[in-house]
């Protein structure tokens, strides 16, 4: 009996360790798809209404018994830890002072998952019942997978919900009609590639880097990951030495890359997913004395690693412009709410479209920081239309 | 009569070689843990040769033992008297985040220096305390208690830097993380020094003793007039205590405070802590068994990591690896239920 067990753990042992050497391998190897799913191709179309490009609220249009409802206003995000998140939020805040500007009577919440799926769904389910149709909210699904059953969660009780980031490809806004609005995303694959080439381009083009992605199964990290091996194609000398997901986090990316440095010490430079993980690989290479000497990127433009690309530790990162979409989210879906427009006469391409980013070098980064760091931008939301990348 | 006599003989005999099969068996287990350790050093060793044991790599796995290594210890106190704490990832997250809006950092004013990182030891010495007190006195499982403080700490945490994390700029803080000493990062001679004070507890003090007793069986020290619950509440402060630790060396390490510094420590830690040989069901091991266990995570870690095992598989084949140490480490049939 005794003799059984010890060969099966053994036997469970070996098959460990082969899996381990034949992982090392595959890993090495999944770096090159030339697949180009950009998500702009999917939102790209004629644009057929030239009013509706141009439609702004129109405050004196709607009528007195919607301004004196109250209207249920939430943004429902992973957690408020995030500093890009934060300014989700912010936006949501901007939406408020634009509705307290033309005399609607609202309430407004924060619905925060604390990264849990379930969480997010019961969240919206409560806040959708508590408004009774006489609701607004921007979501952030958690996954991919769950942005469907948020919209069914604002469908049961005629709410109107517009998503960022993560959706399935298969289901769209125009599938919960008219209670799921928009879905919005930055053009993950773009700015992937452009903070990669950005890190190549500081290296001279060839050398070997250290990739971090984000949690796996998420559509903005996959995304963003497919810009990178995009830029690799296109760089033909660049070896990617390591690469692992970090999940988001700072501590993750900072394990990886202080023991990634010790069999790989002439790394040239850290393409990480987001800026969080940006500051984990920073203090790595700090405490080896590499800061500096190599190149980091990220993507969403966090406060320390603006500073970073000031004084030339980052090479570049990209702002996702938080306000922008936690705030144009919402107006589109005020606007529907309003019935100043209706998701019927929305073609496919003002349901499912790209928001603009900043790219954020050396070059570009004084400009930046007059313009959202040092101040917080203005927007006028009634130009419903103007968080849409190809306007 | 001589059948008689032969039988008992042999039933003697019988019992007398049990006890010295037992004997054995404990011997082997309480070494198991070490083998376990040194099988996993060993493989990592031949699939990726030196530089897995380059001393720049000792010293990163010293590193990042550290911070799992001081959770673990105050756990340890915790599982010896039969009970679980789930606050960890709560407390040490807070402690993070507190550390860094204490010290001169990016977000306020503040520039309390070393007493800032007192100040944020001692909120963490408060919860423990808190759960300790709250525990024994309403007679609510530890569990439930410890899980509810969890969310209370994130909620401290998160509320401290409101989205937008403290960058540390203290120029001491700043240096510790680069440091060391006789080779040792200053912040695994920080962790160090936390693991000898628990083991001087654990080893030369009547309440080390008295954690063991009531692990075992809390009537017995209660008959002869120990107070278990003041030993209970004490539990749980030097478990904030070391918690505490722990989130300044997540902060120190990230040179940001983050609640994200304690996010899943916790089964980690338990994984280690039973992985080590100290019992769920209390009153078995020590915090020498927990070095070893947090050892192995570290080293199992570190080496995948270096092995460039494939994400979607990699926390997977963790999964196994810690299966299979705990199949050989663990001793199989005890009740394993916690308080």
């Amino acid at each position: 009996m005794k003799k059984r067990r010890l060969m099966a753990v053994m036997l469970a042992g070996t098959m460990v360790v082969g899996l381990l050497t034949a992982c090392t391998d595959s890993s090495k190897v999944s770096s090159t798809s030339t697949e180009s799913t950009s998500d702009s191709s999917k939102t790209e179309g004629t644009d057929t209404g030239a009013e509706i490009a141009d439609f702004k609220i129109d405050a004196s249009q709607i009528p007195q018994e919607k301004l004196d409802t109250t209207l249920y206003v939430a943004c429902s995000i992973r957690g408020l830890e995030n500093p890009y998140i934060a300014t989700i939020a912010d936006g949501m805040d901007m939406f408020c002072e634009y509705l307290d500007s033309i005399g609607q009577k609202y309430e407004k919440q924060v619905l925060d998952s604390g990264g849990s799926n379930d969480v997010e769904i019961d969240n919206m389910k409560q806040f959708a019942a508590k408004a009774g149709g006489n609701a607004i909210a921007y979501a952030d699904p958690n996954e991919s997978a769950i942005a469907p059953s948020l919209a069914e969660a604002m469908a049961e009780s005629g709410g109107y919900l517009g998503t960022a980031w993560n959706k399935p490809d298969d289901v769209g806004p125009q599938d919960y009609d008219p209670n799921w609005v928009i879905h919005t995303s930055a053009d993950n694959v773009a700015n992937g590639k452009a903070t990669a080439k950005a890190l190549f381009d500081s290296m001279g083009g060839k050398g070997k880097i250290f990739v971090i992605e984000g949690m796996l199964g998420n559509t903005a990290s996959n995304s963003r990951v497919e810009g990178l091996e995009e830029a690799l194609a296109e760089y033909p000398d660049i070896e990617v030495a390591h690469q692992d997901t970090g999940n988001w986090a700072t501590n993750e990316a900072l394990t990886l890359v202080e023991t990634w440095l010790n069999d790989t010490p002439d790394v040239g430079g850290v393409w990480c997913a987001n800026d969080n993980m940006a500051t984990g690989a920073l203090q790595a290479l700090d405490a080896k004395g590499l800061k500096g000497k190599v190149g980091v990127t990220g993507i969403d433009a966090n406060p320390d690693i603006v500073e970073g690309v000031k004084d030339g530790s980052v090479i570049a990162t990209v702002s996702s412009n938080g306000y922008l979409q936690g705030g144009y989210t919402l107006a589109v879906c005020y606007a529907v709410w309003t019935g100043l427009i209706t998701t019927e006469e929305l073609p496919e391409n003002y349901r499912t479209f790209l928001t603009p980013a900043i790219m954020i070098t050396k070059d570009t980064v004084d400009d930046y920081v007059t313009e959202y760091v040092d101040s917080i931008p203005e927007y006028d939301f009634s130009d419903i239309w103007y968080c849409k990348a190809d306007k | 009569m001589g059948e008689k006599n032969q039988a008992a003989l042999s039933i003697r005999e019988e019992f007398a070689a049990k006890v010295k099969a037992d004997n054995r068996r404990e011997k082997l287990m309480k070494w198991a843990p070490v083998g376990v350790l040194a099988a996993l050093i060993l493989v990592f060793c031949i699939l990726k040769g030196s530089s897995f044991l380059s001393l720049s790599n000792l010293s990163a796995i010293l590193n990042q033992w550290s911070l799992p290594l001081l959770v673990a210890l105050g756990l340890t106190f915790v599982i010896m008297i039969g009970s679980i704490d789930l606050s960890i990832d709560g407390t040490v997250g807070m402690v993070g985040s507190l550390t860094a809006i204490f010290v001169a950092n990016s977000k306020n004013t503040a520039n309390l220096g070393i007493i800032g990182l007192l100040l944020a030891v001692l909120c963490s010495v408060v919860i423990g305390f808190l759960v300790g007190v709250i525990h024994v006195k309403f007679k609510i499982p530890s569990f439930m208690v410890s899980f509810a403080f969890m969310n209370i700490c994130i909620g401290i945490g998160m509320l401290s830097y409101s989205g937008k994390p403290a960058t540390i700029r203290d120029p001491l803080m700043m240096a510790i993380p680069k440091a060391s000493f006789l080779g040792i990062p200053v912040i695994t001679w920080i962790a160090l020094a936390v693991l000898a004070l628990c083991f001087y507890i654990q080893e030369y003090t009547p309440f080390g003793r008295h954690v063991y007793a009531v692990g075992t069986d809390e009537t017995i020290p209660k008959a002869v007039g120990i107070n278990v619950n003041r030993i209970k509440i004490k539990v749980f402060t030097l478990a904030g205590f070391c918690y505490g630790v722990a989130g300044i060396v997540g902060a120190l390490r990230l040179g940001q405070g983050q609640i994200a510094i304690g996010t899943d420590q916790m089964f980690p830690a338990q994984a280690a802590v039973v992985i080590g040989g100290t019992a769920l069901t209390g009153g078995k091991g020590g915090v020498m068994n927990t070095v070893v266990g947090t050892l192995i995570m570290t080293v199992l870690i570190n080496g995948l990591t270096m092995m460039g095992v494939n994400p979607n598989i990699k926390t997977g084949i963790q999964g196994v690896i810690i299966l299979i140490a705990v199949i050989f480490t663990i001793k199989h049939g005890a009740t394993v239920i916690s308080k």
